[in-house]
C-alpha cells in the first residue's frame, strides 16, 4: 500500500498535495454552459467561485488572468503548474530564485511572483469544454461581490476592463492579520522593516506571506495603517514600514 | 316514447348516429310540454340534426338531456312570439305508435288543456310506447302517445302547481302518465327562424328513411318498376312484372324521373354547402396549394390516411352557418367549435392526441383540424383560439397551456407538469444505468448523458417544438440543466444545483450566508 504514501515532494516538507483535485462538477459538461434558470445559475456561480478560490489557494495564485490562460502565483516550493515563460530554467519543481525573465516588470518589481499556466481551470481538456470569457467575468464579478476578488488596476484602463484580477483566497485584511501576528510573534513592534525585507528577507522565510506580491502586501499594510497599527514611508523602491 | 334520454360524447354533445348530420345549434332554449315548462329542461342547447332534435341541458347535461326523432313528428308549428313570450316551435308527435294490433287494457287519463279545446281519455300503460287514442287532431292541442318518467311527471305537477291540467286516474295502471299533446321549444336567445327553416327542409328530406334504403336504383336496369313508393326495400324485393308496350315505357320513364329527382336532390345539397363557403374555399385552396408545394413530402402517409379517415366522419361539422346567432356574439359558435375539437382530439378511433404523445401544439392542431374538415368551412385562427380558450369553461377534458415562450399547446386535462417532469427525469436516470453508445469523457455512471430536444421528442412521441418547451419547463423548475456545445443544446440532470440554489430568493441574504460558509471553509470562523 505504498501508494497511500504522499507523493515524494521535491524539496519542501510542509506542502499540500501537489496536484489539485477538481470537484466533481468540473467533469460535468453542463457546468461550462451558462445556466438560464436563475436558481441553477446562482448555484453554478457558487460552485465556480468556490473552485476558483480553492484552485488559486492551492497554487497560491494571487492574480488570475481573465482570459483564463495564466495566473501569477507566489513562488512556492511545491509549484506544480508549468511556468508560462520559456526562460532557461523551466523546471517547475525547482524552488528558489527565478530567472529575471519570469519576474514581472513594473507591477511586481522586486518580488519573485511567477506567471503560471492556469488554462486548465476554465478549460477541461478531457471534456473539451471551456467556460466562455463572459462567463468567467461573471464568476469574477460574483467573487467581487463577496470581496473575494478585485480587478487589477493598470492605471490606464478602467479597472473592469483589465484582464487581470486579484483572487483573494486571503483578503488584504487577512494578509494584514498574518503580518501583524508575525510582527507580534517575533517581537518587532516598534521596529522598522523594509517592504523588501518582509517579502524576500530571511526573517519571513516560512511565513505565509513570504514571497507575496508587493502590491498586495502594500494593500495589506495599508489596512494596518488605517487601523493605526503601522506607518509606511519612503519612496517607490525603498519603502519602509513601522509597526506600532 | 317521444322524448328519449340520449347518450353524450366526452364533449357533452349528442353522439350522432351513422349518417346523421348536424344542421343547427341554438343555445338558451327551454322545453315545454303542452303549455307547461318541463322542469330541468329550461336552459340548454338545441341540436337539430338530420335525424333528431336533441336538447342538451346546460346544468346537468348527462341527466336531463333528451332527444326526439324527427320521424316521430307529425307536424310542427311556428309561433313568432308576442311581447314577453319567446318565439316557440311546437312539435306534434305522430300517433303512429298506437298499438293498433294489440289493444290493451287501458287506463283513462283525463287531461284538459288550457285552450279548453279538448279533454279526452286515452289509453296508456307502463310500456314505454303508450297506447293512446288520438281523439281530436283538429284542435290546436293534439293528443299523442307519450311516456313520461314518473319522477318527471311528479316534477311537472309540483312545478306547475296549476290545477287540473295533468290529472291522473290513479286507480288503474298506477304509473300511467299523461301523453303530451306537443313539445314546444322556446327560443329565448333567438335563432327560431333558422331552426324552423332547417327543420322544414329536414322534414322534407326525410333523411332517416335513407338509413335503410338501398343505393339509388340504376336506371339502366330495365323493368325496374316503381310503384309510386319510396320504400326501396320494396323495390328490391318486388317481383318485376314484365310490362310491355306504352305502359311499360311510361313506367320506365317514371322510374328514371324518380331516380333523377333523387340524384339531383342530393347533388344540390352538396352544392348548397359548397356555395356557402365558396369564397373561402377558393382563397384557402390557393393558400394550401402554395403550402403543399412549399413543403411537399412533409406529410407522412399515415398522417394523410388519418386525415382522410377524419374527413369521412362528418361529425366534425361545426360551422358558423349551423349555429344560431345568440344575441350577436359568436360565443355559441366558439363553444360548439371547442366541443368539436374536444371530440376530434379525444376520439379513440382517431387518437389524434394520443398519437401526438398527449400534447399537440396549437398550430399543428389548427392545421390538422382544418385539413380534417376537408377544406370546407375552415376555421380562422382567431375563432380557433377563442374556442380553445373555452376548454376549461366548458369543462372539457382538455386544457390549453401556454409555455413561457408563448407557444400554446393543447393537452389532456390530467397531464400535469409534474408528471412530465417525472417522465423526463426517470428517463435521464435510466441513462445512468445503461452505457452510452460511444465512449464519453465523463463519468456517465455519475452524470448520465445529455439529451437533445430531438431525443426527447423521439422518446415521448412529442413534436420537437413541444419537446423543447417541456425541457425548458423542466429547466425552469431546476430539474434539468443545459449544455450548449458543438452538438447543440443538450439537457442533463441538474447536478449543478445541489442545494446551493435552494431558497435562492433574496440575493443579499443568500450572499451573506455564502460568505459565512466560505469564511468557515477558509477557517476564519
Amino acid at each position: 500500500m505504498s501508494d497511500l504514501q504522499p507523493q515524494p515532494q521535491p524539496s519542501s516538507s510542509s506542502s499540500p498535495p501537489s496536484s489539485f483535485t477538481f470537484p466533481p462538477e468540473y467533469h460535468f459538461p453542463p457546468f461550462f454552459t451558462r445556466q438560464r434558470n436563475l436558481t441553477t445559475h446562482h448555484a453554478q456561480l457558487v460552485k465556480w467561485s468556490n473552485l476558483v478560490l480553492s484552485y488559486c489557494r492551492h497554487h497560491r495564485i494571487l492574480k488570475l488572468s481573465m482570459s483564463g490562460t495564466s495566473g501569477f502565483a507566489m513562488p512556492s516550493p511545491n509549484l506544480t503548474l508549468p511556468v508560462v515563460s520559456s526562460g532557461g530554467n523551466s523546471s517547475s519543481n525547482n524552488p528558489g530564485p527565478y530567472p529575471p525573465s519570469l519576474i514581472l516588470g513594473e507591477v511586481t518589481a522586486g518580488s519573485s511572483v511567477v506567471e503560471v499556466d492556469t488554462s486548465e481551470l476554465f478549460h477541461n481538456r478531457k471534456l473539451n469544454r471551456r467556460l466562455a470569457l463572459a462567463d468567467i467575468r461573471s464568476v469574477i464579478d460574483f467573487l467581487r461581490k463577496d470581496g473575494r476578488a478585485e480587478y487589477v488596476s493598470t492605471g490606464k484602463k478602467e479597472p473592469s476592463e483589465g484582464d487581470l484580477a486579484w483572487i483573494y483566497w486571503r483578503t488584504p485584511e487577512e494578509w494584514a492579520g498574518l503580518v501583524e501576528a508575525w510582527v507580534d510573534a517575533t517581537g518587532q513592534r516598534g521596529s522598522v522593516l523594509t517592504v523588501y525585507e518582509l517579502i524576500e528577507g530571511d526573517g519571513t522565510l516560512g511565513t505565509e506571506f513570504h514571497g507575496l506580491d508587493q502590491e498586495l502586501l502594500l494593500k495589506a499594510l495599508n489596512v494596518l495603517v488605517k487601523r493605526g497599527k503601522a506607518q509606511i514611508f519612503g519612496q517607490e523602491d525603498s519603502r519602509g514600514v513601522k509597526f506600532f | 316514447m317521444f322524448l328519449k334520454h340520449i347518450d353524450l360524447t366526452t364533449a357533452l354533445r349528442p353522439s350522432y348516429l351513422p349518417d346523421e348530420d348536424l344542421l343547427f345549434v341554438q343555445d338558451n332554449v327551454g322545453l315545454y310540454e303542452g303549455k307547461y315548462k318541463l322542469p330541468n329542461h329550461q336552459n340548454g342547447q338545441i341540436y337539430l340534426t338530420s335525424h333528431r332534435i336533441c336538447y342538451i341541458d346546460k346544468a346537468e347535461p348527462r341527466k336531463y338531456s333528451v332527444a326526439l326523432d324527427l320521424k316521430d313528428i307529425e307536424r310542427y308549428e311556428f309561433y313568432g312570439g308576442f311581447l314577453k313570450s319567446s318565439p316557440k316551435i311546437t312539435l306534434f308527435p305522430k300517433a303512429n305508435k298506437r298499438p293498433s294490433a294489440h289493444p290493451q287494457p287501458t287506463s283513462l287519463s283525463r287531461i284538459s288543456s288550457h285552450h279548453g279545446t279538448a279533454s279526452l281519455g286515452h289509453q296508456s300503460d307502463r310500456q314505454p310506447v303508450a297506447p293512446a287514442l288520438q281523439a281530436s287532431p283538429v284542435s290546436t292541442a293534439t293528443w299523442c302517445p307519450r311516456y313520461i318518467p314518473p319522477e318527471i311527471a311528479q316534477q311537472i305537477r309540483a312545478d306547475t302547481g296549476s290545477p287540473g291540467p295533468y290529472l291522473t286516474s290513479s286507480g288503474i295502471g298506477s304509473s300511467n302518465l299523461e301523453n303530451p299533446e306537443s313539445v314546444k321549444i322556446s327560443f329565448r336567445g333567438g335563432g327560431e327562424k333558422t331552426f324552423y327553416e332547417r327543420l322544414k327542409s329536414c322534414m322534407a328530406q326525410r333523411k332517416w328513411l335513407l338509413q335503410s334504403a338501398p343505393p339509388i336504383p340504376k336506371p339502366s336496369r330495365p323493368g325496374d318498376a316503381v310503384n309510386g313508393t319510396s320504400n326501396g326495400t320494396d323495390l328490391e324485393a318486388r317481383d318485376k312484372p314484365k310490362i310491355g308496350g306504352i305502359a311499360g315505357l311510361e313506367r320506365r320513364g317514371q322510374a328514371m324521373r324518380k331516380n333523377n329527382e333523387i340524384m339531383i336532390g342530393s347533388a344540390f345539397e352538396d352544392l348548397e354547402a359548397l356555395m356557402a363557403s365558396a369564397k373561402e374555399i377558393v382563397a384557402l385552396a390557393e393558400d394550401f396549394a402554395r403550402q403543399v408545394k412549399g413543403a411537399s413530402g412533409g406529410l407522412s402517409a399515415s398522417e394523410n390516411a388519418l386525415l382522410a379517415d377524419s374527413v369521412s366522419q362528418l361529425g366534425l361539422i361545426t360551422t358558423k352557418d349551423i349555429v344560431g346567432s345568440s344575441s350577436g356574439t359568436d360565443s355559441l359558435y366558439h363553444s360548439e367549435l371547442a366541443r368539436t375539437l374536444a371530440e376530434f382530439l379525444t376520439d379513440d378511433q382517431r387518437g389524434v392526441l394520443k398519437k401526438a404523445g398527449g400534447i399537440i401544439s396549437l398550430v399543428d392542431l389548427w392545421a390538422m383540424f382544418n385539413r380534417a374538415r376537408g377544406g370546407v368551412e375552415l376555421v380562422s385562427p382567431a375563432d380557433f383560439e377563442k374556442a380553445v380558450n373555452l376548454f376549461e369553461k366548458l369543462n372539457l377534458p382538455l386544457r390549453l397551456r401556454t409555455f413561457k415562450s408563448g407557444v400554446k399547446v393543447v393537452q389532456s386535462k390530467d397531464r400535469t407538469d409534474e408528471a412530465t417532469i417525472q417522465a423526463i427525469l426517470s428517463w435521464l436516470q435510466d441513462l445512468r444505468e445503461f452505457p452510452p453508445e460511444k465512449e464519453v469523457p465523463w463519468d456517465w455512471h455519475r452524470f448520465g448523458r445529455g439529451v437533445t430536444a430531438r431525443d426527447v421528442a423521439e422518446r415521448f412521441g412529442w413534436s420537437i417544438g413541444v419537446a423543447e418547451e417541456e425541457l425548458e419547463m423542466a429547466e425552469e423548475r431546476g430539474v434539468v440543466c443545459r449544455e450548449e456545445g458543438i452538438e447543440g443544446l443538450k439537457f442533463w440532470i441538474n447536478f449543478i444545483d445541489t442545494g446551493e440554489g435552494k431558497g435562492y430568493k433574496d440575493p443579499a441574504e443568500q450572499e451573506h450566508e455564502i460568505i459565512k460558509a466560505r469564511l468557515k471553509e477558509a477557517g476564519f470562523i
